[in-house]
């Protein structure tokens, strides 16, 4: 026990937290100014007239558009802070909360990166990544220290491992692995790119991708924590993250992995870019600084090693959720979210909303466009729990136009992987009066066989 | 020192992947660099050759030539309003407005950009009103914001057909606001005119050559031509032909309870209506037997235990025969509760999951308006 406290609790140097912040820092600026670039403020957040906000928190609504771009406005002058390291300890906070804010609005929005973003923000908000090659200890040295516990290094790195392997188990499956699917859709859809086109239209990289990536997915973290294959870890980091970036349009997410990883480098090495770091400034070296060990309440770690022991526990069963639910997890995508299952599925689906007046008899076909921005409309058009809170905005709207019980049905049609479109929500079920199951099962979503029904 | 050299390395090859990937998001944006020659070094741009070049370009051409009939024949009834002028103008306006459903597929780029669209070249039913008043000599901008539900193919459609060849006739020549009428129906043409030959001249490589960029900008993300083109295709469908063309008048589709409403259905004065869901199904066929077909049969793609692209290939030619046995005028027919507007409304349904969930699907190709990231 002592021992294990001691892995955790014995000092390290604080180099590979201070580069971690600035990486990060740094791409979380540029990915927070590129989302304002790219308008997606406004198209997200404020031009929609309904959201689709996460199970307990439908309290939370969108601010009004000055508002909204005020809070992107903070969380990109946050990130920049954390980056600097400047007001670190209100900046991590602030960011994690702000982007925990917009995430949490929408459904939509949901993407594996932003929830890895999300889980690094959280982590950043414990550690004393600020304490050293800072603008805080440039600002008041005695806030400098150079020691720090290896528990606020090995986070990231146990954090990684997660993900990474994760990822990996996803993948092996029937589809991935023996049908290459989806890959095979999505890369001779690139045949077009430049040098690595022409080999995309083979059936035979699909596969080679297909494992290749599974491979390195379950590998990765291994490579990177064992110091003989750190290096060439990292150069496979780079070349995958790299391909996925020219391959799929996928934003940022490329780069925080690749900022990120970076923590599994050796002390030396982030010694060494601090050094170059502070040669710019033309500061003195590191090797002429005092060693200052970060002053630690043993209560306090204690306390925070409970909910962290919590806190990974939930990381490693949460992907592992869907093992609780009936049918196919890809089809039903109960236990689908926060499990790292990153490009597994082609899905594409439409679907046709029916409200009719219990009253009258009366029934007429919805059109989803008056109600729904494009992006919310395809979402919505394959996960049935979004199909679910749109047809309770349906009924809503009905009963203020004046129908007392707006029956809401959906002929909804899928295609997953290939599949072939297939009928996916019980046409003749009023989700209307559906209830929000939360994690349970939603017994109205058909079960995806073999055997296709129109 | 080797740890410093690795540190070079990895910054420099984040600069790199950094320097490719915004390369790569910005081809499909406004470029206008000629396309790269002795090309053909892969399939899909001989796709978007061949969409582009014998498609599409002659689509727009065929408008243009047809608007531009269009309008030297209402010039000439407005000079002379005869029962026979009248009949080559509404003749002229026939073949016009079918040259109009072989382009309403395009709704991107030159369509786009210069307002040949849906919206304000084919908004129906027309505000008979707002013509009305219009012709009795109220200001208006012909192709403005204000003025969409009174302009295009609709308004001409009313103008020369509505009520009867004797209305017409005095609409144009007895009538006291025959004069603002003349005018109207000029500034009808002429704008349709306008719109559609600056459309042609910006897809001819003789003008703005659109077609260099289209046929250049390859791949599946937002802003790829096949993106662009299958978004405007399957939007055109599902919501023009589908929703507007038949949903709305059979009273199965709207934003509240209505009634069947056989006046919205397209072309209603002239009874063009079968005619132009026949014109635009072919329209839709030919589109997707110009390579699309090619493309989805490359991906082996299976619906139902068949090759989808026999599926959506036969699904076509049923769409067609549907739309041909159709009752005669539309409107008619949706006042007697025809069955086989109900049967074609059912192989549209089918046709619409085909190409919208089935199709892209299969192309790698987001239905999503809307350029955003994925994971």
């Amino acid at each position: 026990m002592t021992m294990a406290t001691n892995f955790f609790t014995r000092y390290r140097h604080i180099a590979p937290l201070a580069v971690l912040r600035m990486a990060f820092g740094a791409v979380l600026f540029i990915s927070t100014l590129r989302f304002m670039c790219k308008g997606w403020v406004h198209d997200f957040y404020v031009v929609p007239t309904y959201h689709f906000p996460f199970e307990g928190f439908e309290w939370l609504h969108p601010l009004p558009a000055a508002g909204m771009y005020a809070l992107y406005a903070v969380m990109a002058l946050a990130a920049l802070c954390i980056c600097i390291g400047l007001f670190y300890r209100v900046a991590a906070p602030v960011f994690f909360l702000c982007f925990c804010y917009a995430e949490l609005l929408d459904k939509t929005y949901y993407l594996n990166h932003y929830y890895f973003v999300t889980i690094c923000a959280f982590l950043l908000t414990l550690v004393p990544a600020h304490r050293y090659c800072s603008v805080d200890v440039l600002r008041k040295p005695s806030l400098q220290v150079t020691q720090v516990p290896a528990w606020s290094i090995l986070l990231f790195k146990y954090q990684l491992c997660i993900i990474y392997c994760c990822a990996g188990l996803s993948k092996l499956t029937k589809d991935w692995l023996l049908n290459a699917m989806p890959l095979k859709i999505w890369l001779p859809a690139k045949a077009d790119i430049p040098v690595l086109g022409p080999l995309l239209k083979y059936e035979f990289t699909a596969y080679f991708f297909s494992w290749g990536g599974a491979s390195f997915d379950l590998c990765i973290a291994f490579l990177l924590l064992a110091k003989p294959t750190r290096r060439f870890g990292y150069v496979l980091v780079i070349i995958f993250h790299v391909l996925t970036a020219v391959l799929f349009q996928i934003g940022m997410f490329p780069y925080l992995m690749m900022s990120a990883t970076l923590i599994f480098f050796s002390e030396d090495f982030h010694k060494k870019v601090i050094s170059s770091i502070r040669s710019w400034f033309s500061r003195p070296p590191i090797a002429q600084e005092q060693t200052v060990l970060l002053p630690v309440r043993p209560g306090k770690q204690r306390m925070l090693f409970y909910l962290l022991a919590l806190y990974f526990a939930a990381q490693v069963l949460l992907p592992f959720r869907y093992m609780l639910y009936p049918g196919t997890l890809l089809w039903t995508e109960e236990g689908y979210r926060f499990s790292w299952r990153v490009m597994l599925m082609e899905k594409g689906g439409t679907t046709f909303f029916y409200v009719k007046d219990a009253a009258t008899g009366k029934k007429f076909e919805v059109n989803n466009r008056a109600f729904l921005t494009p992006y919310q409309e395809r979402m919505m058009e394959t996960q049935p729990d979004m199909m679910l809170q749109y047809a309770h905005i349906l009924k809503h709207v009905y009963q203020q136009q004046g129908i007392a019980q707006p029956q809401v049905t959906v002929h909804s049609y899928v295609t997953l992987n290939g599949s072939g479109s297939r009928l996916y929500i019980d046409s003749t079920v009023n989700l209307a009066n559906e209830n929000n199951t939360w994690f349970k099962h939603n017994t109205w979503v058909l079960p995806f066989t073999n055997k296709q029904s129109r | 020192m080797r740890s410093q050299k690795l540190a070079t390395v990895i910054v420099g090859s984040a600069l790199c992947a950094a320097v490719v990937l915004f390369s790569c998001s910005k081809s499909g944006n406004n470029d206008t660099t000629p396309p790269p020659t002795g090309g053909g070094n892969s399939g899909g741009d001989t796709v978007l050759v061949n969409l582009g070049t014998n498609v599409i370009l002659p689509a727009y051409q065929q408008l243009g030539t047809g608007t531009a009939a269009l309008d030297a024949a209402i010039t000439a009834f407005n000079a002379a309003p005869t029962a026979t002028t009248l009949t080559a103008a509404q003749n002229a306006f026939k073949t016009a407005y079918k040259n109009w459903a072989a382009i309403s597929e395009f709704e991107f780029g030159p369509a786009a950009d210069l307002f040949l669209t849906t919206h304000f070249t084919n908004s129906f039913p027309t505000d008979t009103a707002l013509i009305k008043s219009n012709t009795a000599g109220a200001t208006y901008a012909i192709d403005g914001l204000a003025n969409y539900a009174a302009q295009g193919f609709p308004a001409i459609d009313y103008l020369l057909f509505g009520n009867g060849n004797d209305a017409v006739l005095a609409r144009f020549t007895t009538s006291a606001n025959a004069a603002g009428a003349k005018q109207y129906l000029a500034a009808l043409s002429g704008s349709i005119k306008t719109k559609a030959a600056a459309v042609a001249t910006a897809w001819s490589p003789a003008g703005g050559n659109y077609l260099a960029r289209f046929t250049k900008a390859t791949g599946v993300d937002a802003g790829s031509s096949l993106s662009l083109l299958l978004n405007a295709y399957v939007l055109d469908f599902d919501v023009n032909l589908q929703n507007y063309k038949v949903g709305i008048p059979i009273g199965l589709y709207g934003p509240s309870m209505l009634p069947k409403a056989p006046t919205k259905v397209e072309g209603y004065y002239s009874g063009l209506s079968d005619q132009l869901l026949i014109a635009q199904a072919q329209a839709y066929q030919k589109i997707y037997l110009a390579g699309l077909n090619a493309k989805v049969a490359a991906t082996k793609a299976q619906n139902n235990g068949a090759s989808l692209n026999d599926v959506i290939t036969n699904q076509l030619t049923t769409l067609i025969t549907k739309f041909q046995a159709l009752p005669e005028p539309l409107s008619t027919g949706v006042s007697n509760n025809a069955s086989s507007i109900n049967d074609a409304y059912t192989e549209i349904r089918k046709m619409t999951v085909l190409l919208k969930v089935d199709m892209s699907s299969a192309l790698g190709i987001k239905i999503s308006f809307q350029d955003d990231d994925g994971d």
